[in-house]
């Protein structure tokens, strides 16, 4: 019963523009500071839409919104075109949003099928944890994702950086996820593991999930995504399609916070020369 | 473990491969050897008092003794577990118990019987006592995890004010006033020998044990041999089943082997119109009620920490409190509950701690905490969170309460013997951190 | 008085800047300060650890009688157990005006400073049932090494040879050894010794006197000598608790003569139900109304000698103090009426479980 197997046969709801997810002027401060003010995104099902910006542009900060981590001050957030609330990392789940962190977010200490059934785990009708359905779950799951994937008993300590994002994937992928964040999914891979992460991002795009991706890495972002979003303190500078658009312009925009036709032809070669 | 073919090893080779023979063997057995390390260390200890102390430390008598003092820091260790798992700590234990227990001798001496007019020895008395003591512990303990959780106050400050409030709560009953003797049949959860199994219900409940036991290994290979998982080779199932078919059984028969002391047995007999045969009338003894509580809060607490949703959680949040939140795991909520059970258990054993001194004293369960969080950190519960188990835990205040009782069979006074737990303590972390260190 | 109160207030300062002198100029300013009313006599009592059962129920009040039947008045404070506090609440007593000071020393060596000060300002000082190591200190309190003697004697009465295990209270206290002293004097013989008629089989000391480690202790002993233990000398009634659990958990309590002080009320239960031989029983109120009324005779007049009934006492310290040592009373169950008569328990607590006419006091 997993979301690679069984995609969805109806489609996921959307809205009567098509969209899966808009956030509509979306505001959050810290202490007088505007992490993010006035941002409106959307996402289409099968779309992967990356974001962009540097360091503090509030792209973590928005996509926490959308996955319950953070609550807003003030905007709106539609899931298929209703009006979602959500105020915790349970309702985000609710409306199908799956969350793959920077940070690896494992319990290190645990195996992998209790990580990936963690917070959701299979009991049985005794009440019991069903610790063989987990596994054989997990099992399943890896051979689409990770054929090599064989360490099922052991602390997901142990494993390799692939492994473990693996673990993280198969996770937000198992409850039937409709939108998935991926937040630097392959800052901590090496580069045959990153290469086998955006194969499954392929993949699962093509299996009609609406991606959105946060990277730093212009790369990641350009090959990967339908369009690009990019922030500049807190606002978003525009969105455009990728065939619209080269890296250097996509970095003038990150860099300078200027849309492409707004940049000079000296700030292109400068920003050329420098990089 | 490898299928490679390698040429056929030296001896050095072979002798240099013995240590990770024996490791791949327990993992092929898929046993925990940290347990394992555990007993090899509580048999050097039983053997090597048994050795210094002439023959009596390994007595059915003296191990029957240790099983009955070992109880109740082991019941509380159980809990201990789970609060050190989730990255906290809970310093109030000893305190909660004498105040549980102050409470339940009031209860049995003084409110039932006068207050409620139930008379002394009426025989709700008991009943009432041991609910009232385990609800009060489960508030209790609630109240300080409800703080911690939804207060953000650490709880090492929590139940650092828990120890004060608790005791000082202890003086306000009774002006320290000495509670006894406390009712007849609670005494009984105390052990002694009434207050205990006896031969044939110590065969029963072993018995029931050892089939339990039985059955539960044959479904876990049923199990697992349904999903297509690889199994573990039928001799180690076999093994496993043979062993601990003979340590249940060797214990029981070690318990029985332990009979009343004379003068109980031949007043028993007197009062039962028994003629005494010649060599005295022999009544074993068997499991002591406290050891069957420790035990049964030790598969209690095993079952909610490994087959649980509540345990499964509780090592998330220790292992990545960050991703157990993020997860969707109510965690507020499962810090207050492992306090709650905390609390409970603090209850189970102010009931065989009182029971058993068959009086409240002010200073019931003075550094009890200290005893009960040692416990815990040997049988393997780390620091750093997410890991230790239930029943490593028990097996850790075995081994702090055989170097006691041990020491005091050879006369070593009761500071030298802090001294030397003391020592024990920090050598067990430190090695255990080692062989961490080694093993990643 | 009013001279005497002032110099307190200024020596407190004094103490407090660590310098010395007299204040005596400042009278005047004393008279304005002090007001009108004030009583004849101040006594103040500083308590090392309120917190424990007998202060507050025992001596408090008797020590309160025996001032207000003097028309004394009456000022207290509690250090909580600690040496710190137990100085400045010394000196917050004698800036308060106090004539006399009652001591009840957490620690023994580090008041002698406060005492000094008090002395040196002219407030008599009476070391309360614990000891001052300063000749100019009035020592009242209980015989120890009597308690341990009279111990001893009751169980030596009933079993004089044979395996004896000596269960000590804890090893930091000075008390633990002055009663081990009572045994010796009285024929036990002493530490890591044996004598021709009485083996000692078990010996130890016990944190915190704490009853069930004493219970722990004691099944040790009686597992590492099969049960042949003829006595058991118990230094306090909590041990000794614990000490007759362990009994009874062999069939052996009521077989085995145990000893205990401090008439807890489970103790002396335990004494009329025979599982316990001796309870020295030393009454609190008794040594508080003793500190009262010297404290009365102490206002009168400052000099140690003129206060009744006292007698010379050589300290462990090498001092000769002037003291009032009372003598505690062993309980047993012959003379159970003695602490029903002195309301120190009831007949209801005392004779719980104790089968009707057994005994004279349990009808």
């Amino acid at each position: 019963m997993s979301a690679v197997e069984q995609n969805h046969p109806a489609g996921p709801p959307v809205s009567k523009e098509g969209y899966l997810v808009e956030m509509r002027d979306m505001r959050v401060s810290f202490g007088g500071v505007h992490a993010v003010n006035g941002v409106s995104i959307n996402l289409r099902p099968g779309e992967v839409v990356g974001l962009v910006g540097g360091n503090g542009a509030g792209k973590s900060t928005l996509m926490k919104v959308l996955s319950g981590a953070q609550l807003p001050d003030s905007g709106e957030i539609l899931i298929g075109g209703q009006v979602a609330s959500i105020h915790n990392p349970r309702d985000a789940r609710a409306y199908g949003v799956e969350c793959i962190y920077q940070t690896l977010a494992l319990a290190d200490n645990l195996h992998a099928p209790a990580n990936v059934f963690l917070g959701r785990e299979l009991i049985q009708r005794s009440g019991v944890l069903d610790d063989p359905g987990m596994e054989d779950a997990t099992r399943k799951l890896m051979k689409r994702l990770n054929p090599r994937f064989r360490n099922f008993k052991g602390p997901v300590q142990s494993l390799s950086g692939g492994q473990r994002q693996s673990v993280a994937i198969a996770r937000a992928i198992h409850f039937n996820a409709t939108i998935l964040i991926m937040d630097e999914p392959t800052a901590a891979l090496g580069p045959a593991e990153t290469a086998q992460v955006r194969d499954l991002i392929r993949q699962l795009k093509g299996e009609g999930l609406g991606i959105f991706l946060i990277s730093h890495d212009i790369h990641d972002v350009y090959d990967l995504s339908d369009r690009v979003s990019v922030m500049y303190h807190g606002q978003i500078v525009g969105t455009v399609n990728r065939a619209d658009v080269t890296t250097d312009q996509l970095l003038a925009m990150i860099i300078l916070g200027k849309k492409p036709e707004e940049l000079t032809a000296e700030e292109l070669e400068a920003l050329h020369a420098s990089g | 473990m490898t299928e490679t073919v390698t040429p056929s090893p030296s001896m050095g080779d072979r002798l240099r491969q013995l240590p990770e023979a024996g490791r791949s063997l327990t993992r092929a057995a898929d046993v925990d050897t940290r347990l394992l390390g555990l007993l090899a260390a509580l048999a050097i200890i039983w053997i090597g008092f048994n050795v210094t102390t002439d023959g009596s430390f390994l007595t059915a008598r003296n191990l029957w003794n240790l099983s009955v003092q070992s109880a109740s820091i082991a019941i509380m260790a159980t809990g201990m577990v789970l609060v050190i798992v989730s990255r906290n700590i809970d310093l109030s234990v000893g305190a909660m118990l004498g105040f549980i227990g102050y409470t339940m001798a009031m209860a049995q001496t003084e409110w039932l019987p006068d207050v409620l007019g139930l008379g002394l020895g009426h025989p709700a008395i008991w009943i009432l006592s041991v609910v009232l003591g385990i609800v009060l512990g489960l508030v209790i303990g609630a109240l300080q995890g409800f703080v911690i959780a939804y207060g953000f106050i650490p709880s090492f400050i929590v139940t650092l004010g828990g120890l004060l409030v608790w005791r000082g709560l202890i003086f306000q009953y009774a002006q320290g006033q000495t509670i006894a003797p406390l009712d007849p049949t609670f005494r009984l959860l105390g052990g002694g020998p009434q207050g205990s199994l006896g031969e044939i219900g110590s065969w029963i409940v072993g018995i029931v044990a050892v089939v339990i036991v039985l059955i539960g290994l044959v479904l876990l290979r049923r199990r697992q041999a349904r999903y297509g998982f690889q199994v573990r080779p039928i001799w180690a199932t076999v093994a496993i089943g043979v062993i601990a078919t003979t340590v249940i059984l060797g214990a029981v028969a070690v318990a029985n082997a332990y009979p009343w002391p004379e003068a109980l047995a031949n007043n028993y007999a007197e009062a039962n119109g028994i003629p005494i045969p010649p060599g005295g009338y022999i009544i074993p003894t068997g499991i002591a009620y406290p050891v069957l509580i420790m035990i049964a809060v030790g598969i209690v607490m095993t079952h909610l920490a490994e087959r649980r949703r509540f345990g499964r959680n509780v090592y998330a949040i220790g292992g990545n409190p960050q991703a157990a939140e993020l997860s969707g795991i109510n965690t507020k909520r499962s810090i207050t509950l492992v306090f709650a059970v905390m609390g409970l258990l603090a209850g189970v054993s102010a009931v065989v701690q009182t029971a058993r001194l068959n009086a409240a004293v002010t200073g019931l369960g003075v550094t009890n905490e200290l005893d009960v969080i040692s416990a815990a950190v040997i049988g393997g519960t780390s620091f750093a969170g997410g890991i230790g188990t239930i029943p490593g835990a028990i097996l850790g205040a075995v081994v702090m309460q055989s170097l006691r009782s041990g020491m005091v069979l050879l006369d070593v006074d009761s500071p030298t013997q802090d001294i030397i737990v003391g020592v024990v303590l920090v050598a067990a972390v430190g090695f255990d951190a080692w062989l961490r260190r080694k093993g990643t | 008085m009013v001279i005497r109160r002032m110099a307190a207030i200024l020596g407190s300062l004094a103490l407090v800047l660590a310098a010395c002198g007299g204040g005596g100029a400042a009278s005047e300013d004393a008279e304005a300060s002090s007001g009108g009313g004030a009583s004849d006599c101040k006594v103040a009592v500083s308590w090392n650890n309120y917190q424990e059962e007998r202060w507050a129920l025992r001596d408090e009040p008797a020590i309160q009688a025996a001032l207000e039947e003097a028309g004394a008045e009456y000022d207290s404070a509690d250090a909580g157990s600690s040496e710190e506090q137990q100085a400045s609440d010394v000196e917050n007593l004698l800036a308060d005006g106090a004539d006399v000071l009652i001591i009840l020393a957490q620690n023994t060596e580090t008041i002698l400073p406060s005492v000094e000060a008090a002395i040196d300002q002219g407030v008599p000082v009476i070391a309360y049932d614990r000891l001052i190591e300063s000749p100019d200190t009035l020592y009242i309190s209980f015989d120890n090494v009597r308690v341990g003697e009279m111990q001893a004697e009751a169980v030596l009465e009933v079993v004089d040879s044979g395996n004896f295990v000596i269960i000590k209270g804890n090893g930091a206290d000075a008390n633990s050894d002055f009663l081990r002293q009572g045994y010796t004097n009285v024929g036990v013989p002493d530490v890591g010794e044996n004598s021709d008629t009485i083996t000692i089989v078990g010996e130890t000391y016990t944190d915190n006197w704490d009853p069930a480690l004493a219970q722990t202790q004691m099944e040790q002993f009686l597992t590492d000598n099969n049960n042949e233990v003829d006595a058991v000398l118990s230094e306090n009634d909590g041990m000794a608790g614990g000490v007759v659990a362990a009994l009874e958990a062999q069939g052996l309590a009521g077989e085995v003569p145990v000893s205990g002080q401090d008439g807890d009320i489970a103790a002396l239960n335990r004494v009329a139900l025979g599982t316990q031989t001796v309870d020295v029983w030393k009454d609190a109120r008794e040594l508080g109304r003793a500190a009262g009324e010297a404290a009365v005779a102490l206002c009168e007049s400052a000099d140690l000698a003129s206060v009744p009934d006292t007698e010379e006492f050589e300290s462990p310290g090498g001092n000769t103090l002037t003291s009032i040592l009372l003598e505690p009373i062993p309980i047993t169950q012959d003379n159970l009426d003695v602490v029903l008569d002195a309301d120190w328990i009831t007949e209801e607590d005392l004779c719980q479980g104790v089968e009707a006419g057994t005994l004279e006091v349990c009808p």
